[in-house]
């Protein structure tokens, strides 16, 4: 059929009805923060739609570290990305051999670890700022990014093992059971079988961490004072710290720090998708 | 190659009582069949010798060792699982060859051994694919090259083809068998079929709540099943079992069913006069013929398969099924008289379901 029937039209228009404001709703603050990027010191909050002389100059500036807010702007990039990558993989290290234990080796009150676990969410981790805070301080970790890596592991942890357990609750039991008929320890039970078949889960669920920390403010702001071990995203907020804020700057800066998350996801949304729904359900 | 021996053995989970003291031997080579309805613990047999159930009970001896407290991997056994429980991620070839990978087994020598089971098998041109890649049989033939590879002291399988369709089955059961004749390795497989059971064991034993009902050859079930549950559970279409009181007078015997049918026994069978009995005759000691003993009934149903032709019949208050070889004429409603072949009748207690014998 070349004409469309009514039907089908219809509910193409109520999609379309729906989709449009949300995309609008999505799009416009990054088409600002994309505005304010390309344009000029004195045209940024010109009102026009488009620069009329779009340039380059905000993010050359970002590059070579051309304003005092951003003398750090390479160092604390490199600190964003350190934590973010060291919370993904402690976080994915610890998620996946509690998921093990609990799903497949049954060990005795598993469960209960699990449900005492994702407890924790029932407290808003901005409650917990200021006693993470006393607690690193205890330890003498202030300052240092081991403070925001653990405090982050802290928070992403729980809700990693949940979706991997109900991960690997999914794959049948059956398989461990030939591997044990087959010769193979637990340990090699966990190498050659659990860990490749869980891969999609491990990918989602190691990006959920990441990212968490990559985009993590409160804490960061908390536990790195310093200019020089804090994260990019705590040294964003610190544009606003003044009444002359260089809008343009911060916009640019704002726009290269959302692009590794969307270049992650970008890459790894086949896993995404079917990774973090996995466990969304309980088969 | 091994025998296989079980002593008292029990199961329970927490106070429920699955599995009751059995104990039967395994000869070294032989082909056993654990059989009954589903429910009725034959596959947790299997599992506890396999070393995937805890054993509440008694013990489990494999070669004269007591293997109860022995971890699978030490058993030196290899089972095939219904879902075939192939490792989805490694290829036909990584998969069979990956028990003896775990014992860090040479690689000339895995590679060998994984080439003599596909020939075995006609595995050959997918070694290289992965399990998602394969139809239902040659991911079932996979999992036996798998066990095969292993040259294990039992090979143990449960429910193997329940996941195959029918063609497909009656394929496997036949190579099944054939690796078996080939192997010559004990083998201990579990299925609620019976016609599985019959084709392929040397020794079927059919189980029923936890226990033991009776073990024998195929035939011998058959031939002379202990008691009711065994008569109508072995053989395909089941034995006819009919209620009624035993009689005898002026040297006949019958068994009197409600209604005054009367079904003939042989004279000097077992049994006592007025005793309350089962009749099992079974489908194919049934023919149409109009003798002096014959009993009354109504053709309900005519099947014809080709080579048999299948009679649903009612005779008094009862239906039975009828086996004749070739066709018939008969029709829905007809009259007809049914000839017992006396020297085949079963008789069973009542109340126990016990075979009455002479």
């Amino acid at each position: 059929m070349t004409r469309l029937s009514l039907r089908a039209a219809s509910a193409e228009a109520k999609l379309l009805l729906i989709g449009i404001p949300v995309a609008i709703w999505t799009l416009l603050p990054i088409y600002h923060l994309l505005l304010f990027a390309l344009s000029p010191k004195e045209q940024a909050v010109s009102g026009k739609l488009w620069p009329e002389h779009p340039t380059l100059h905000n993010f050359s500036m970002v590059f070579h570290q051309q304003h005092h807010y951003l003398s750090h702007f390479w160092l604390q990039m490199w600190n964003s990305l350190i934590i973010a990558v060291a919370v993904g993989a402690i976080t994915l290290f610890i998620a996946t051999a509690a998921a093990f234990a609990i799903s497949r080796l049954r060990v005795a009150g598993g469960r209960t670890i699990m449900n005492l676990a994702l407890f924790t969410y029932f407290i808003p981790a901005a409650f917990l700022a200021v006693p993470m805070y006393k607690t690193m301080s205890s330890y003498g970790l202030l300052n240092s990014q081991w403070a925001l890596i653990l405090a982050m592991v802290t928070i992403a942890t729980p809700y990693s093992i949940w979706v991997l357990k109900q991960a690997s609750d999914k794959l049948p039991l059956e398989l461990d059971e030939a591997a044990r008929i087959d010769g193979a320890s637990p340990l090699q039970l966990f190498r050659l079988v659990y860990l490749p078949l869980m891969m999609p889960s491990l990918v989602a669920v190691g990006t959920y961490a990441l990212l968490l920390a990559w985009n993590e403010y409160l804490y960061a702001f908390l536990l790195l004072s310093d200019d020089r071990s804090t994260t990019l995203g705590v040294a964003l907020g610190s544009f606003l710290s003044a009444d002359d804020s260089p809008w343009e700057l911060l916009m640019t800066t704002g726009l290269i720090y959302a692009l590794p998350p969307a270049a992650i996801y970008y890459v790894f949304k086949r896993y995404m998708v079917s990774g973090l729904t996995a466990g969304a359900v309980k088969a | 190659m091994a025998s296989v021996s079980f002593r008292g053995v029990e199961k329970a989970y927490g106070p429920v009582k699955v599995i009751h003291s059995i104990g039967f031997d395994i000869a070294d080579g032989e082909f056993t069949v654990l059989v009954g309805p589903s429910g009725c613990g034959k596959s947790t047999l299997l599992r506890m010798l396999a070393g995937l159930e805890e054993i509440s009970g008694g013990t489990i001896a494999i070669d004269d060792s007591v293997v109860n407290d022995v971890e699978s991997k030490d058993r030196d056994i290899a089972m095939v699982f219904q879902s075939y429980a192939l490792y989805p991620h490694m290829t036909v070839a990584e998969n069979m060859g990956f028990s003896l990978r775990l014992r860090k087994a040479d690689a000339a020598l895995t590679a060998r051994r994984v080439a003599e089971a596909a020939k075995i098998l006609n595995l050959g041109p997918y070694l290289e694919r992965f399990p998602r890649e394969l139809s239902g049989g040659q991911r079932q033939r996979v999992a036996m090259g798998r066990a095969i590879v292993r040259d294990p002291k039992v090979f143990l399988f449960d429910e193997p083809l329940s996941n195959l369709d029918a063609k497909l089955r009656v394929a496997m059961r036949a190579e099944i068998k054939a690796l078996h004749q080939r192997l010559k390795t004990t083998t201990v497989y579990v299925t609620h079929d019976q016609v599985e059971a019959m084709t392929m064991a040397d020794k079927i034993v059919v189980m029923h709540d936890g226990r033991i009902e009776q073990i024998g050859s195929p035939l011998e079930l058959y031939d002379r099943p202990a008691n009711l549950f065994v008569a109508q559970f072995i053989g395909s279409p089941a034995m006819n079992v009919i209620q009624g009181t035993l009689r005898r007078e002026a040297g006949a015997a019958w068994v009197e069913a409600a209604g005054g049918l009367r079904w003939p026994l042989a004279p000097e069978g077992p049994g006592r006069d007025g005793q309350a009995v089962a009749y099992g005759v079974r489908p194919e000691h049934l023919a149409l013929g109009g003798g002096a003993e014959a009993v009354a009934a109504e053709v309900i149903v005519v099947e014809p398969t080709g080579a048999e032709t299948e009679l649903l019949v009612r005779a008094g208050d009862v239906q039975v099924v009828v086996v004749m070889h070739g066709r018939t004429n008969e029709k829905p409603g007809q009259a007809i008289r049914l000839e017992v072949d006396r020297s085949a009748v079963h008789l069973f207690d009542a109340d126990t379901g016990a075979a009455i014998r002479a």
